[in-house]
């Protein structure tokens, strides 16, 4: 499994596609930091967890759109022609698909690296600021539930239909233009701009509420068990 | 001719897909984005937010979804396999051009159509200052070129990778890059132009020549490129490199590509519009250049012939010095970046000149050689197209029919460093003009005409005492006002006539005037009895000189005057500008120290607050006023950089510098008038703090530093800096 694995990897992540994606990642990153993530967010500095939060839940939509465009590669209908020979070889499906989906994960992870590798060299660059490591929390508390929300949701949309998963790529844009909920504040951004205001403290400690955490849990949970079900069509 | 042949087949095919009609109908659709959703025109004018944006947005997204079909189509055989066979009957370059044509003939199609849909609606929304010009001009620049960019770059991404998918992320990446890190280049954002306010009452020429040029560039950069990856079409089972090989076997192909790109090349780096100031705004070093010993200024005469069709300046300039020094002496003048100077002579004979490179504040400097002799008559010629400084906020060097601005060296070369005479800096201009224009000196002189001459113009002339100066023309009406014990000579545009008389503004012109007569006293600068109030093209703000005032026209717009929310008078800034003439831009405060939230600002905003309560009630300016400045201020305390200095300090300096000018400004516009107010309350009332005032208006001023200062401000409240503190 591994030698499939490997061989996923390489085929999603060693080609022009994923090259375009991270210049297109660096650039737009590029601009976030120098025109909002320079000013600090909610009074903090910019090399706050809230500050860092703010700038991941502004690249979230594109590595949104990253990780949907993995997921192309196995459900384009190209793929599904492929698939009658895959099923032909001796080898677990249930397992196969899981290899895919962690080859997916693994290139939506090597993205959200990217992003954060790109922070962590700007606040190097502009602050001489080193403190990585308060940043971590924030970061898992952002970017893992959306990645695995996206990449078990891609992946059984595409299993229905494959432009479905095309579709799907406009939710975090409709999230940022819906008045959403405070407990979904990760996703329009709002949650790093207006919860430390409401902490009533200067720049205070990184933390979630509990409802901010139980949906972000609820997410991570509904990725991974979307990523389990196999649509009926699919099983004829 | 095969081309041709299948033209009209490959169209007729185009326009027989439901996608083509998909696209063609969200195209048509797509202005209402401009409307709701993306409005890059920040400006209120009626065309700004009727014209210039819904044009913008629908720019963008049929560029968008043609590129998106262009990728379709291209890809469609080999999507469905028939590349081989199509190939073996038509050449793939032959298909590619064919395909290219169609696509760019839907687009001009679209464009037709939207352009019928939207006329009706345009015109109704925009109201009395709708003209056919402006809405051609907009959605053929704004909106109608970006469809072939969008087809040019999406075909050219495809011909490259021949990959539908890798094509689908070059393309949006290209509009990304366009919409986001380049929007602010006004030569790069090739498909949302940098037009940030059309106006309503004057021309827009400028700024649609300035996209125009854009879009020509862009158009022919990307016909370059597309025509290079025409040359990487495949053909014969070759690769990418094989098929470039063949196909530059005809020569003129790669000569036409290069030739296109050296074009584009050539047109992003001579363009006339901008110059090349330092974007520093903290250096003045034109105004550290030492005085020429010596040398004093007698008299100024210039005569300048706006082309108000070609939008470029011809003048003739002559000064005479005095020179006392017995030696040659270098005299410098601030000229336009975009002006050509020629016949350079001193009491008759050539004299050697040179123009810097190095340009500050729109203006570059132009050294002339003075003789030895005692009285000197220098003459010049200047000529050229005026350029402006600020990319992002263009149209300020407006020059046509119906308006324009000439300011300090765009009119006429600028001595920078010969010390007055006794008489100051007296000029004298003249300026001939189209017959409909009127000529308005930005100062207390007054223009008159001289001779009306056979081609329709009339040459103007009027006396001025400045090293440089300012003159406004254009198509105005004006209105004298009588208020506050003087005449107030009211300029604005002659289209806007029904909108300024149903709105009474002469009316609240008065009311504001009045006011702070009242309350403060006279205006003590200026021709004494008179004010002019002009009413200038949509500029971002107004300001003032002595004996003059300028007003935004976008504080006239139909829907600014009729917000009820602002007591249905005209818009605030308007009173902002008009309470300059009393805390005076320049004339009263001393701006040395730009780090000093005291600044003339401070009185402005807080006169502003007290006319608006006494307008709108106390409810009104508290909300709108007290309560923002108290929470501006508060961010501003709590702001990182405010916090922690050293950080800020760290920064590269030009992110520095944005910073610390946004937190001046904060401190000027919001810290200093809620300051003021706080001395409001401890001088005892509103009552209290009207006498100061127009005491510190009143006093005697010190000719050496006539400036009013913080500690003259705190004096006369009986007040110390720690009592005015808000933390």
């Amino acid at each position: 499994m591994s030698k499939i694995f490997r061989y996923e990897c390489r085929r999603l992540l060693w080609n022009k596609f994923f090259i375009g994606l991270a210049v297109v990642l660096l650039l737009y990153g590029a601009l976030v930091l120098h025109a909002v993530t320079i000013l600090g967010v909610s009074h903090t500095a910019p090399f706050s967890p809230w500050s860092f939060g703010d700038y991941l839940s502004r690249m979230l939509p594109l590595l949104w759109i990253g990780m949907l465009f993995f997921l192309t590669f196995y459900t384009s209908p190209k793929a599904r022609r492929a698939a009658v020979l895959m099923d032909a070889t001796p080898m677990p499906p249930k397992q196969y698909a899981l290899v895919r989906c962690a080859a997916a994960l693994t290139g939506g992870v090597l993205l959200s690296l990217l992003c954060m590798g790109e922070a962590a060299v700007f606040y190097g660059r502009m602050f001489g600021w080193y403190g990585w490591g308060s940043l971590l929390l924030p970061a898992l508390a952002t970017l893992l539930p959306a990645l695995v929300f996206a990449l078990g949701s891609g992946w059984l949309l595409g299993q229905i239909r494959p432009w479905l998963v095309y579709v799907w790529m406009a939710v975090p844009f409709l999230c940022m233009a819906l008045p959403l909920p405070d407990a979904l504040g990760i996703w329009n951004g709002h949650f790093f701009s207006k919860y430390p205001l409401a902490l009533g403290t200067l720049d205070p400690a990184f933390s979630m509420p509990a409802a901010v955490l139980i949906v972000q849990c609820i997410l991570l949970a509904t990725g991974i068990v979307l990523l389990m079900v196999r649509p009926a069509r699919s099983k004829r | 001719m095969k081309t041709m042949r299948l033209f009209p087949l490959e169209l007729k095919r185009l326009l027989q897909s439901r996608l083509t009609w998909l696209t063609m109908a969200l195209t048509v659709l797509s202005p209402v984005l401009g409307l709701v959703l993306y409005k890059p025109a920040t400006s209120t004018t009626m065309l700004s937010m009727y014209l210039a944006n819904p044009a913008i947005a629908g720019g963008v997204a049929g560029a968008i979804l043609f590129g998106l079909l262009t990728i379709f189509e291209l890809d469609r055989a080999c999507r469905s396999r028939v590349d081989i066979l199509t190939d073996a009957v038509v050449s793939p370059l032959t298909t590619a051009l064919t395909r290219l044509l169609a696509l760019l003939t839907a687009a001009v199609l679209t464009v037709g159509l939207t352009m019928l849909v939207w006329l009706p609606i345009s015109a109704g929304l925009i109201g009395s200052v709708f003209t056919g010009a402006n809405y051609v001009l907009a959605y053929l620049l704004l909106m109608g070129l970006a469809l072939p960019l969008g087809v040019l770059a999406a075909a050219a991404a495809y011909q490259f990778t021949r990959r539908a998918d890798l094509s689908i992320v070059l393309f949006i990446a290209f509009c990304a890059l366009s919409l986001t890190v380049w929007a602010s280049d006004w030569q790069l954002c090739w498909l949302n132009p940098c037009v940030w306010a059309l106006s309503d009452d004057f021309s827009n020429f400028r700024v649609f020549r300035s996209v125009a040029w854009m879009r020509f560039t862009w158009l022919l950069t990307l016909a370059g490129v597309w025509t290079v990856s025409y040359l990487c079409i495949r053909q014969y089972g070759k690769g990418v490199f094989g098929s470039l090989a063949r196909s530059t076997r005809r020569l003129y192909r790669p000569v036409i590509a290069l030739a296109l790109l050296a074009c584009s090349g050539t047109a992003y780096a001579a363009q006339p519009f901008i110059d090349r100031s330092n974007p520093d705004l903290t250096v003045m070093s034109f105004y550290e250049i030492p005085y020429a010993e010596g040398v004093t200024f007698v008299r100024r005469t210039a005569q300048v012939f706006p082309d108000t069709d070609a939008g470029t300046v011809t003048g003739r300039a002559s000064y005479q010095f005095q020179n006392t020094s017995g030696q040659e002496q270098s005299v410098s003048f601030g000229i336009n970046p975009g002006y050509t100077i020629s016949n350079v002579k001193a009491n008759g004979a050539d004299v050697p000149f040179t123009v810097s490179d190095y340009q500050e504040y729109n203006e570059a400097r132009l050294e002339v050689t003075i003789p030895a002799e005692e009285e000197v008559e220098l003459t010049m010629e200047y000529s050229g197209f005026p350029q402006e400084s600020l990319p992002t906020m263009q149209g300020g060097k407006e020059l046509s029919r119906e308006y324009l601005c000439l300011e300090n060296s765009a009119l006429s070369p600028r001595v920078m460093n010969v010390m007055p005479g006794e008489a100051g800096y007296p000029t004298t201009i003249e300026i001939t003009l189209p017959a409909s224009m009127i000529a308005i000196p930005f100062s207390s002189s007054e223009a008159e005409v001289i001779s009306e001459n056979e081609d329709g113009t009339r040459t103007w002339r009027y006396e001025a005492n400045s090293a440089g100066g300012i003159l406004y023309a254009g198509d105005y009406i004006c209105e004298q006002i009588e208020a506050g014990g003087m005449t107030i000579e009211f300029y604005y545009g002659r289209k806007h006539q029904a909108v300024m008389e149903a709105a009474k503004a002469v009316d609240a012109v008065k009311e504001v005037v009045d006011y702070c007569t009242e309350h403060y006293g006279s205006l003590s600068f200026g021709a004494g009895e008179t004010l002019k109030l002009i009413q200038s093209r949509v500029a971002g703000g107004g300001y003032a000189v002595g004996g003059a005032s300028l007003l935004d026209e976008a504080d006239f717009t139909i829907a600014n005057l009729g917000n009820a929310e602002k007591g249905g008078g005209a818009g605030e800034v308007m009173i902002h500008e008009l309470v300059h003439q009393w805390w005076g831009l320049g004339n009263m405060f001393d701006t040395s120290d730009s780090t000093s939230p005291w600044s003339a600002e401070g009185l402005t905003v807080y006169t502003t607050y007290r006319i608006v309560k006494e307008l709108y009630g106390e409810d009104y300016a508290r909300e709108h006023y007290i309560d923002q400045w108290q929470q501006t201020v508060d961010d501003y305390y709590l702001n990182f950089y405010v916090r922690n200095p050293k950080y800020l300090e760290m920064l590269p300096e030009q992110v520095q510098l944005a910073i610390s000018n946004s937190l001046s400004q904060v401190r000027q516009y919001n810290e200093m008038p809620l300051k003021i107010w706080k001395a409001e309350q401890l001088v005892g009332g509103e009552e209290a703090m009207d006498q100061i005032l127009h005491d510190l208006f009143n006093r005697e001023l010190d000719p050496m530093y006539p400036y009013l200062t913080y500690q003259e401000f705190l004096d006369a409240c009986g007040l110390t800096e720690e009592d005015l503190n808000l933390e």
